[in-house]
């Protein structure tokens, strides 16, 4: 790192880690959102798009039968799920599509894992006149139909990545990629808080919407500020879009849950904050890695697609490092507890990722005291999660569903 | 190190011929092959041996490079193990020799333990492509000076003028050309576009030019006579080998010096 790159850093996190054949693009890219960011017609444009097309603001609901189950009498749930595609992946995919435009690009091309992103950056692009490729895991496309159907009917074309695991992070390798050979009429419309600089900055406050909602509308609740947010962690887009505008705020306390997976051993979760993740420079940055010993990254796993990812965010490493936002983990086992137990108390189904978050106030139950205002995001809603989730809870209606469904396609022929 | 490519540079330039650069990655299809193909390649006239050390996420390389150093994983090739195929490849077979590797595994190794190793393997230069010189490549590039082994500099088409001056005014040993931007990949033709940006470079540095990057046949080595010093076949080398097999491969390279 030296003067000329500093911006790029948090902490020794971030950078900008690619071949040179990036640099243009991204310089560029770098040029434009800062021309355009607090530009008036950008920001009517973006908060039109917002409130009309996305459904913003999410409602801020106070889950009273929910939070009997820990104790507490102010929990929280900011509704990213009602947003329009289901999930809060539509602020940034808006923001960045609208930034394409306004740069004068026809094409986005995007890497997905739970596939919200990729469905976001359709809907973005399918309403802004843009062409959309989306790059996604062959495993993750069959965690995850509903949403590549969902991609393709907005006109996206969905393109299944074969290389490595097979999962996000070799979806994001691919879009680079295919973005290196299209640097001239593409944008590359990342998905979370990581990659090369500006990514983590443009996603991180495209985000923070969500925060600056959530302090209004605690307002309205009569209360100045939450004292503790909870969050599941990705990459860190969720988390930092709801955390980011508290950080200046000693008082409140920030949460980042990862996934736990099947078991603590190397390969088995996407814990980067645990003992198995080193600093490590891939993918355009540096940051938290799972890796092996030799610096390969290694394979995860989660029972959401959305948090199987062996990087995170270069700023949330570094607000890690830094005592600000602390981490813990839920494991797949309790994140379909959580999944279960918010249905039933709520009547909210919760994307599995999301579920993780729930599942660590879960796990804070009487520990907290009984008047802490807490906020847990919501991050997405679960209907894509249906080929996993129905499995689990009704194993043998889904298998017969299933079977006469496709016998029915059968007779059709 | 030194001595061995600047002869070679030298010998090629009196014959108006470029030198052919040849890519390998350690470990695939395993080890020993790997061996056996490297000396292979020199034994069929390649000039400079270019020898990749495996990445799990090679941001570069397209799908052939690509699965190469992913089956090279599976099959336990380490940076430790690459290193140790490489021990007197250089002396062996009069071929100087560049490593290319991603950052990461430098990183993971440690800068100077990498370094060194470069120099015990014998390398006349490094390729790591995503370690930019602003991102700590300038500080990599001292520590690798001091082994004498140069890091070579990977430019592109794309790049604005100001940053290739600027990269190129601290290049060392020669420099690197990808022909288009996007990853490696065997491709037929060459664009007008890239030879403009051959001659670009030339305007920015006197240093040798390596161009890589969708070379397949002697058509497209031949249009970047006087452009080029160096010219690289990867991709294509790799197909070949996995279609057809190591002899296809030695007859391949010998067709390109006729
Ligand atoms: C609903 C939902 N929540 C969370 C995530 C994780 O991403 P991030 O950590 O960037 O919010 C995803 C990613 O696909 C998602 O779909």
């Amino acid at each position: 790192m030296n003067r000329a790159t500093q911006a790029f850093y948090y902490g020794p996190y971030g950078g900008r880690f690619v071949p040179e054949m990036f640099g243009p693009a991204l310089r560029e890219l770098d040029a434009a959102w800062r021309k355009y960011r607090k530009d008036p017609v950008f920001r009517k444009d973006l908060n039109n798009l917002l409130h009309n097309y996305a459904g913003r603001p999410t409602p801020l609901l106070k889950a009273d039968r929910f939070a009997e189950l820990i104790g507490c009498n102010n929990v929280f749930l900011k509704l990213e799920g009602l947003a329009h595609t289901g999930a809060h992946k539509i602020n940034n995919a808006l923001g960045q599509a609208l930034l394409a435009k306004m740069m004068g690009k026809t094409r986005i091309v995007a890497e997905t894992g739970a596939g919200q992103h990729g469905v976001a950056s359709a809907a973005a692009a399918a309403r802004l006149g843009l062409h959309c490729t989306v790059f996604m895991g062959e495993v993750d496309m069959r965690r995850q139909y509903p949403n590549v159907y969902n991609m393709r009917r907005m006109g996206a074309e969905v393109i299944a990545v074969q290389e490595g695991s097979r999962t996000l992070k070799d979806a994001v390798s691919a879009a680079l990629k295919y973005w290196a050979g299209n640097l001239q009429d593409t944008h590359y419309l990342l998905g979370s808080a990581l990659g090369p600089h500006p990514y983590p900055r443009i996603v991180r406050e495209l985000q923070s919407v969500i925060g600056r909602e959530v302090r209004r509308q605690l307002g309205v609740y009569g209360f100045s500020a939450p004292q503790l947010l909870l969050a599941c962690v990705g990459g860190g887009s969720n988390a930092l879009g709801l955390f980011s505008p508290f950080l200046p705020d000693p008082d409140v306390r920030c949460v980042g849950v990862e996934a736990g997976g099947s078991g603590p051993e190397q390969g088995r979760n996407a814990i980067r904050f645990g003992g198995n993740g080193r600093t490590g420079i891939a993918q355009g940055f540096k940051s938290v890695f799972l890796q092996d010993q030799y610096g390969n990254l290694a394979a995860t796993h989660s029972v959401s697609a959305g948090l199987d990812y062996a990087g995170v965010s270069p700023e949330l490493a570094w607000l890690k490092e830094r005592g600000r936002v602390q981490f813990c983990s839920a494991d797949d086992r309790s994140a379909l507890a959580a999944y279960d137990t918010l249905s039933r108390s709520e009547g909210i189904i919760p994307a599995l990722e999301s579920s993780h978050a729930v599942a660590a106030a879960l796990a804070m139950a009487g520990t907290l005291h009984p008047d802490t205002v807490m906020v847990i995001n919501i991050s997405g809603r679960g209907d894509k999660d249906i080929f996993i989730t129905a499995p689990h809870f009704e194993e043998k209606a889904w298998k017969d569903y299933l079977l006469s469904e496709a016998a029915r396609e059968g007779r059709n022929e | 190190m030194n001595d061995l490519f600047l002869d070679k540079l030298q010998a090629a330039r009196l014959k108006e011929r470029p030198l052919l650069m040849t890519h390998f990655v350690a470990g695939y299809p395993a080890m020993a092959e790997s061996r056996v193909l490297a000396e292979a390649l020199a034994a069929a006239g390649a000039d400079i041996l270019e020898c990749q050390l495996p990445f799990s996420d090679p941001l570069a390389d397209g799908p052939s490079i690509m699965q190469a150093n992913q089956q090279a994983l599976d099959n336990g090739s380490t940076p430790k193990s690459g290193f140790a195929l490489l021990d007197g490849l250089s002396a062996r077979t009069g071929c100087p020799l560049i490593i290319m590797s991603y950052v990461n595994i430098a990183y993971r190794m440690g800068w100077e333990k990498f370094a060194l190793a470069c120099k015990k393997a014998g390398a006349y230069g490094l390729l790591m492509p995503d370690l930019p010189l602003d991102e700590g490549g300038a500080e990599f590039q001292d520590l690798l000076a001091a082994q004498g082994v140069h890091l070579l500099p990977v430019v592109s088409p794309g790049m604005e003028d100001e940053r290739l001056a600027l990269v190129l005014r601290k290049a060392r040993g020669f420099i690197y050309a990808t022909l288009r931007s996007g990853v490696t990949g065997a491709r037929s033709g060459l664009e007008s576009s890239s030879l403009d940006f051959l001659r670009r470079i030339h305007q920015h540095s006197t240093l040798p030019v390596a161009a890589g990057f969708g070379i397949s046949d002697k058509v497209q080595i031949d249009s970047l006579q006087g452009l080029a010093d160096i010219v690289v076949i990867g991709s294509h080398l790799l197909d070949l080998y996995r279609t057809s097999g190591l002899t296809a491969v030695q007859r391949f390279v010998r067709s390109l010096q006729s």
